[in-house]
């Protein structure tokens, strides 16, 4: 059993998961999630920054100051629109044809 | 309702709830080139994920468009006979495990002897059904998006879709979220929400219809904005699960042998291997992010943990209760402690991660159902509706998706026979027959059973109790043997002197009240 096992400490690579599923990314002005990082200064939990299972969300567990969004890599399950509970997250699907494709599901 | 409407039944989303609806309409007599159903991936099915399991033999009552579903259907991987409950720790696992002759359909069993549960993958299930709605003469229609539906005496263009799910400025937080579309002038708010659907939107264009099917899934943007469901946004929270996994190919042969699996042959698919597990993997990330973000300390991350076998792949996941996720916790690193765990880490062993996903999952109960099935020209199915099944010993959803679509099919074609698509025909068919259906009878049978599967005792010591005394009773390192009893009795005291969470909930009347929650299981 290694080290981190042993601590129960885990790190999944999010990023390396992510490549393994087909995107067909929209321009920046069809962007399906907008979130008015300025509300995001306040809050005090960024529920949407642990609940992300896409790591598109990259605020002060990043070190840094201001909420980084992007909506690239999303994988469109909508946990960061029940979570916030600031009113920050506008939440749409992609247009259609646009975003994630599974090819298993 | 005279007029002439560009289709009959307009069905958004081409899910199992979608494709049923479609297939039950044709069955009432509706022409197929009077449904149309869209759908917002290309190819369709691109943007569904599940576990999953489909239970049930719902699909057969559409064998004349299906045929033989269960061999041909592509996304339809193993049979599942083999079914594995249980309990993790960091080092302990410990199982319940069935094997079922009777689960293998071919006779010769005194149970009745019937295939009713496989393994699927949804994207390339659903896009077989769509194959077969086209087949059978309906319109379908990949890569279409629906921003609005149609209303009767309002112009799509007096508000913008975007405002339907865009936060007001003036917005509060939790329950006092507004969004735009609410600062609207009065009546318009009005029509939006009680006025008489009569098509959909898209990119500016209408299309009319006399009833649309709202099958748009778990993650319904048009019920919340179309006011069936007023609760998907931050209050919801409480009965979402999110789902996360990875699709794990390790070639049939290894699976056939790894999971002693029959391999299949000309009439009956391979069989699988079905397990879901409560999870207690995370004591020490919840303490370590509770140093660094100590307003929610004391929070364990309520997670249970599943695995099936595919053809050529394994589904290995979890899903967890967004509200007992606590800072400093990401998701994936769940995940990822779960995959890590020795049993599990032992049955994925030499495969390598072809897919990751995830999804939400509608666990409403009866307490947060839409508060309406139906409005004047549409109707609600499926997980759109939160009709998910859930009691620890089975999780089923897509069967209810397939039976709702079947009613509401059969109620539309009735309706519509009638001339009459208002609520209250809609409501006295589709509706009636839902809340008489085995679907709300289950519902109603294991309302507290969520009391039971949201208890934190089951994600924190109970597992490992378990593991931790079977690991004791069962071992042999040179030490006084005593009773098993005794054993656990020895564990729980152990336990207990951990945290306070243990304490709490491992005393005398905790574990009694435990108890008698099962009781409803």
């Amino acid at each position: 059993m290694s080290e981190t096992q042993k601590i129960g400490l885990f790190k999944y690579d999010v990023k390396n998961g992510l490549g393994l599923v087909g995107y067909n990314i929209d321009d920046h002005e069809f962007a399906h999630i907008i979130v008015d990082i300025k509300k995001c200064d306040e809050c005090s939990h960024m529920m949407c920054v642990w609940g992300c299972p896409a790591q598109c969300y990259n605020f002060r567990d990043q070190g840094l100051e201001h909420m980084k969004f992007q909506y690239e890599d999303c994988v469109e399950c909508g946990t960061c629109f029940i979570l916030c509970d600031q009113g920050a997250v506008s939440w749409n699907h992609p247009r259609g044809g646009f975003g994630i494709t599974y090819s298993h599901g | 309702m005279d007029e002439e409407t560009d289709f009959d039944v307009i069905v958004i989303g081409a899910g199992f709830a979608g494709a049923a609806t479609a297939f039950q309409l044709l069955k009432e007599g509706i022409e197929g080139d009077r449904i149309l159903v869209v759908d917002r991936s290309d190819p369709i099915g691109g943007k569904n994920m599940t576990g999953g399991i489909l239970w049930g033999r719902e699909l057969d009552a559409f064998k004349e468009y299906l045929g033989n579903w269960e061999m041909d259907c592509p996304g339809i991987e193993r049979c599942i006979n083999h079914k594995k409950v249980g309990f993790l720790n960091n080092e302990d696992a410990l199982f319940i495990e069935g094997r079922f002759a009777s689960w293998d359909g071919t006779g010769g069993t005194e149970e009745p002897s019937q295939r009713s549960a496989w393994s699927v993958l949804r994207a390339k299930t659903d896009a077989w059904m769509a194959e077969k709605m086209e087949e059978a003469g309906i319109f379908v229609m990949a890569g279409v998006k629906i921003d609005q539906l149609n209303i009767d005496g309002l112009e799509h263009t007096s508000y913008d879709a975007r405002d339907l799910t865009d936060p007001s400025k003036d917005s509060g937080v939790g329950k006092a979220q507004k969004w735009k579309v609410d600062s609207l002038p009065r009546d318009v708010v009005d029509k939006i929400r009680n006025g008489t659907i009569t098509g959909i939107v898209q990119g500016g264009e209408v299309m009319t219809c006399k009833v649309v099917v709202i099958a748009e899934g778990s993650n319904s943007i048009l019920t919340r904005a179309y006011d069936f469901d007023t609760m998907l946004h931050a209050q919801s929270k409480e009965d979402m699960l999110l789902g996360i996994k990875e699709i794990i190919h390790l070639g049939k042969e290894r699976i056939d042998e790894r999971f002693n699996c029959f391999p299949g042959d000309e009439e009956r698919p391979p069989s699988g291997m079905a397990m879901e597990l409560a999870l207690s993997l995370y004591r020490e990330m919840s303490h370590e992010a509770w140093e660094k973000y100590p307003n929610t300390k004391g929070l364990y991350p309520r997670c249970g943990g599943f695995f099936y076998t595919n053809e050529e792949t394994v589904s290995c996941g979890i899903i967890v209760q967004l509200k007992s996720l606590p800072e400093g916790l990401h998701t994936y690193d769940l995940y990822q402690a779960f995959k890590a765990q020795p049993a599990i880490a032992a049955l994925i062993e030499g495969g390598e991660a072809i897919e990751y996903g995830s999804h939400l999952c509608p666990e409403y109960g009866l307490n947060r159902m839409p508060h309406r099935f139906t409005r004047d020209g549409a109707v609600v199915v499926g997980d759109a509706a939160g009709l998910v099944f859930a009691n620890g010993m089975q999780i089923q959803g897509m069967n209810y998706a397939i039976h709702s679509g079947k009613l509401a099919g059969a109620a539309i074609g009735n309706c519509i026979s009638r001339k009459d698509v208002s609520a209250k025909a809609l409501d006295a068919t589709y509706t009636k027959s839902l809340k008489a259906s085995f679907i709300f009878r289950d519902l109603k049978r294991f309302k507290s059973a969520t009391k039971f599967l949201n208890h934190p005792s089951n994600f924190t010591w109970v597992p490992e109790l378990l593991g931790k005394t079977a690991n004791r009773v069962f071992r042999e390192i040179g030490e006084e043997k005593i009773p098993a009893e005794k054993v656990m009795l020895k564990t729980r005291k152990e336990l207990r002197k951990i945290n306070k969470a243990n304490k709490k909930g491992m005393g005398f009347f905790g574990i009694m009240r435990l108890g008698l929650l099962t009781r409803k299981l």
